[in-house]
């Protein structure tokens, strides 16, 4: 089977953040970058497949030159080749549009591609569509938040699994290729050996400058591949302070209620709410 | 293009609207310049019109058709797209649910539009521009984004308990029932077997109050505890990941990064200790209220109220005194 994994690096959103010089961006200075933590569940996901199935797994992404640390991290778990759309001006946040466009143009240029999965979101832009979006200009279907893939048939080119939805879960069967949308529940993502992520540096990495994507048959501008020609713009961004109340209820030795604090913690706290926040 | 604002109704299983879907007229109505419409797609859900027009839908676009049932992206894609295309509306709104973020990023690709998803925030630019504000970096910023103005529709998607409903005087909208090309050949994604189950607690998007357990919790039969709570105050069960991951209680009650995004009113934490990944989908409620034995858990530094003690000895006097207070309403 061909499988192919849309990976994006991603800032590391457990580490500190806040604003930069110019306002609409985070202050890149000292950033840890990863590989966006669902693409993790993909990559994985993807790996099982091509283990029971046989095949090749594909990873693409589109972004500077750092991103290539992103593909080598999937190349060490077990990918066996990598597509790197690459440009610095991919550094700033591009809009989905923009992306999905770039990324879906060169999945054209690959033939028989059976499954593609990616994550269910990606971190630091909070964003869910950017693969959703891929199946469209490729016009496949997808499925979104797939917890369980139950079968695939290769011979048959179909996939039965099951999805979550809003109040259950669905169990779908769909014709191959499709796209699907990994949540964290789906696999436990295996860590790449030091062995493998030597081997992982000899793996082929294509790298895709602008200069080769064909824009006009991606209904793109090439102008649209920077903050102005894309269609949204950050105009702002602030990193809120928490302004808590942070009205805590602790023991008399500062730490957990005993004893008789129970009973005064638990009817101060009832307060609290009825006349302090009004929520009850 | 016209001037026309669209709100596409959510709906739920049994085919009622969502009330975020109110939200959302309501809001659009009071920010937004450029008349309010509603679009009302799915199988059988004409009766529902006029509810939209309550909420200040001066017309209600309705596609009607058997191959809109069950959820599946695909028939909604179709059909949504076919009507923007038609119409060329300034503006798509919907509220942001599992259903719309799976099918409206197919819409704006598929009509060549910009989509801001999740929106906390929506207004406009002097020049009839959509301007919103959504979270990023999980919940920890929050950015305030505007369409570029090229002309083409833009599309956003909004987080439920955003904004207040506000029931306008009754009028009957214009209703326009409009035909899709679309046919059960659309329909790629084959619907085997849908497993939804009947909850009497609101739904946990939607609820204005929620009480949610983490792994302290310790066992299924314990989260008991949390739903007795949330019974007591009318509001939604949540969990963190840990707490599902450990079984103690399904997915889809899961609070955070990879499960639901809530923002109530009230929001309590019971054993959660309130890591990154659970702050980004629940870090927008009002108030926030922690129970848990550890005192240096990060939630207490988040919370607004709490106390620091074992929730098995401080959740039966907690019940008892709220059940007081409920009464003395």
């Amino acid at each position: 089977m061909k499988i192919v994994v849309f990976v994006t690096q991603t800032q590391d959103t457990e580490a500190r953040i806040k604003v930069g010089s110019s306002g609409d961006s985070i202050d890149m200075e000292g950033m840890k970058w990863i590989m966006n933590p669902y693409d993790e569940f993909a990559v994985e996901e993807a790996i099982k497949t091509k283990e029971a199935h046989g095949g090749e797994v594909v990873l693409v992404t589109a972004g500077p030159q750092r991103a290539s640390q992103t593909l080598l991290q999937g190349l060490a778990m077990g990918a066996d080749s990598a597509v790197h759309i690459s440009d610095e001006s991919l550094a700033d946040a591009v809009d989905s549009f923009v992306i999905s466009k770039l990324v879906a143009s060169e999945l054209k240029k690959i033939e028989g591609i059976d499954l593609i999965f990616t994550g269910m979101k990606i971190i630091d832009e909070e964003s869910v569509q950017v693969g959703i979006q891929i199946a469209e200009e490729l016009g496949i279907p997808h499925l979104a938040l797939v917890s369980k893939v139950i079968r695939v048939d290769p011979d048959g080119k179909k996939l039965i699994c099951q999805k979550e939805i809003d109040g259950g879960s669905v169990s779908v069967e769909v014709s191959l290729p499709v796209l699907i949308t990994c949540p964290d529940a789906m696999n436990e993502p295996r860590y790449a050996s030091v062995p493998n992520i030597m081997r992982a540096k000899k793996k082929p990495m294509k790298t895709v400058s602008l200069d080769e994507i064909d824009f006009a048959g991606a209904g793109l501008s090439k102008e649209a591949v920077n903050k102005a020609g894309a269609k949204i713009k950050t105009v702002s961004l602030e990193v809120p302070e928490v302004s808590r109340k942070l009205r805590i209820i602790k023991g008399s030795d500062d730490s957990t209620v005993k004893g008789d604090e129970v009973a005064s913690a638990a009817r101060e706290l009832a307060k609290l709410l009825k006349e302090d926040a009004k929520v009850i | 293009m016209n001037s026309e604002i669209w709100v596409v109704a959510n709906l739920k299983g049994d085919g009622q609207i969502r009330k975020v879907t109110f939200e959302v007229l309501s809001e659009a109505k009071k920010k937004l310049q450029g008349p309010v419409c509603a679009v009302l797609l799915g199988s059988g859900v004409g009766d529902r019109v006029s509810e939209l027009g309550r909420y200040g839908a001066e017309k209600v676009y309705v596609v009607d058709n058997q191959n809109l049932k069950d959820f599946n992206p695909d028939g909604y894609v179709k059909a949504l797209a076919e009507l923007v295309s038609r119409h060329s509306p300034a503006i798509v709104l919907s509220g942001n649910t599992a259903f719309t973020e799976d099918y409206m990023p197919r819409v704006a690709t598929a009509v060549g539009s910009g989509l801001a998803m999740d929106c906390v925030e929506i207004g406009m630019t002097e020049d009839s521009r959509l301007r919103i504000k959504r979270y990023s970096h999980s919940s920890r910023a929050i950015s305030t984004q505007e369409f570029h103005g090229d002309g083409s529709t833009m599309i956003a998607t909004v987080r439920p308990n955003s904004f207040f409903k506000e029931q306008e005087s009754p009028a009957q909208p214009q209703v326009v029932n409009e035909d899709v090309s679309l046919s059960e050949a659309d329909i790629r994604i084959k619907v085997l077997e849908l497993k939804t189950k009947e909850s009497d607690r609101p739904e946990l998007t939607e609820a204005e109050r929620v009480v949610s357990g983490g792994r302290g919790l310790g066992s299924e039969e314990n989260f008991k505890h949390i739903y007795d709570l949330a019974d007591l105050l009318g509001a939604a069960a949540g969990a963190t990941r840990a707490a599902v991951d450990a079984g103690y209680c399904p997915y889809d009650m899961q609070v955070g990064q990879t499960g639901k995004a809530v923002s109530p009113v009230l929001y309590v934490a019971v054993a959660i200790s309130g890591s990154v990944q659970h702050f980004s989908g629940m870090g927008s409620s009002k108030v926030i209220v922690s129970i848990n034995k550890d005192p240096e858990a990060p939630i207490f530094a988040k919370s607004d109220y709490g106390i620091c003690g074992d929730l098995f000895e401080v959740l039966p006097p907690f019940t008892e005194e709220l059940k007081k207070a409920l009464a003395a309403e």
